[in-house]
């Protein structure tokens, strides 16, 4: 009964979080792409803004759409990216649902605001729209090579320090596999942390990997026939993805916490620990998707799948040689 | 924990799974219902936008099952152009593939 109240209370209290997180990350990922370029640049309660105004206005839904397919789809990518923060660990807080779901699961609940949207974009019966949900399905399949890489070969070398239950966010909490890596494993998670950032603008569909959306070129593409509260909750999705995806890099690859280098323990450790957690998520934000996007033109959808399958594939596949060798030296297989 | 599936290494509950994504759904749900819902039905406003052109014939412009994957399949083109004269719609072929898969699984397991 406890862990059912706590799944739906926790998902209230998270949404709220995670909503004002993510909106919050955008403004300043909004604010410092103008600094890059010399403008000003909108002030940070810019997407808050936004959204509001979004929720005021009509929200079309066109003749060749399936309505309450158009219209569900939103609410899905809303929901299901809530979901994700669900079975993450903040700082040194443990997950809400840490025993109910693993790794595994979030790489898959990650997926599902994508589906969505890819679902939201056929359902719209829009051209541009269309070739936006083909291309996005396309970006998954190409950014999901490398991301099950960087996750089953973290497990795997926890699993090779006889570390139990590896795909476990309380064991990650516990464990960190940097302390269980020698040279050679370091140098490889040094390569996936590298992977990851350059996963994060994938998945968020952020430039240099925005094809499904491609304003200049398909004028929005994906979500070319959204408007009003469809696309605000689209926009809420995304924000809130922003932090699931980010937060599960700096898990499973900056799980450093602040508190065991002041002894601090009980409350202050939580909160030190929590707000550590969130400035590392700033500042992988802004150094994977604020600067990347700011420095890059939009790659082609036929690049982004050689980029990531190849390019970052081989660089995965790399990591996971190092890491097995790392292991087999230091005498754990 | 009841309904908890268990594989050796991951574990999850789908009936917390389906608690959380029903009070996400709500939640949603309750500021999608926030928004404004109406809008100006059999007017311009509900055609497609096309950067102002008319809109083909659905028939040109949907994309087709064949090509749903188009930009994966053009990115690993030498691959496909190679596995596709593969699949030649006979039985013998494709159980001398299923064969040949088998011969090398076994020399992976059992030598390697």
């Amino acid at each position: 009964m406890n862990i059912i109240l706590s799944a739906i209370g926790g998902t209230i209290v998270l949404a709220i979080i995670g909503i004002a997180v993510g909106l919050f990350l955008s403004g300043i990922d909004r604010r410092i792409v103008a600094r890059m370029q010399a403008r000003i640049g909108p002030p940070l309660r810019q997407p808050f803004t936004d959204v509001k105004k979004l929720l005021t206005k009509q929200s079309i839904v066109p003749a060749n759409a399936i309505p309450w397919l158009f219209n569900l789809m939103p609410i899905a990518a809303l929901a299901s990216s809530i979901a994700v923060l669900m079975y993450l660990p903040f700082g040194s807080l443990a997950p809400i649902l840490g025993e109910a779901g693993d790794m595994i699961l979030v790489l898959y609940l990650l997926i599902v605001p994508s589906l969505a949207l890819v679902i939201g974009g056929f359902a719209s019966g829009s051209p541009y729209a269309t070739v936006g949900a083909q291309r996005e399905m396309v970006s998954m399949i190409a950014y999901e090579l490398p991301l099950a890489i960087s996750v089953v070969i973290i497990a795997w070398r926890l699993m090779a320090a006889n570390v139990a239950d590896p795909f476990s966010f309380m064991t990650l909490m516990e464990t960190s596999v940097w302390d269980v890596a020698g040279p050679l494993g370091i140098v490889g998670l040094l390569l996936l942390l590298f992977l990851f950032m350059w996963i994060t603008p994938g998945e968020l569909s952020k430039v240099p990997f925005d094809s499904p959306e491609a304003e200049t070129e398909l004028a929005g593409g994906i979500l070319a026939e959204y408007s009003g509260r469809n696309l605000g909750l689209f926009s809420l999705a995304q924000a809130v993805k922003m932090v699931g995806i980010i937060a599960f890099g700096v898990i499973i690859l900056l799980p450093w916490n602040l508190s065991p280098v002041f002894g601090m323990t009980g409350a202050g450790a939580a909160v030190i620990d929590l707000v550590f957690f969130f400035v590392k998520v700033i500042v992988v934000s802004i150094l994977s998707v604020t600067v990347v996007r700011t420095m890059m033109a939009r790659l082609r959808i036929t690049q982004v799948v050689k980029v990531y399958w190849f390019v970052f594939g081989g660089i995965g596949i790399a990591a996971i040689i190092l890491l097995m060798l790392d292991a087999f030296l230091m005498g754990g297989v | 924990m009841i309904g908890d599936l268990i594989t050796g290494y991951g574990f999850w509950n789908p009936l917390i799974w389906i608690i959380v994504m029903a009070t996400g759904l709500l939640f949603a749900w309750l500021i999608w219902r926030c928004g404004e819902s109406g809008y100006d039905k059999g007017t311009e406003q509900t055609k497609p936008y096309l950067s102002g052109n008319d809109e083909p014939p659905k028939s040109d412009v949907h994309i087709r099952g064949g090509n749903m994957y188009w930009g994966f399949t053009h990115a690993l083109k030498g691959y496909y152009d190679k596995l596709i004269p593969l699949h030649s719609g006979v039985v013998n072929d494709y159980l001398t593939w299923f064969v040949i898969g088998v011969i090398v699984i076994f020399v992976v397991v059992m030598v390697i």
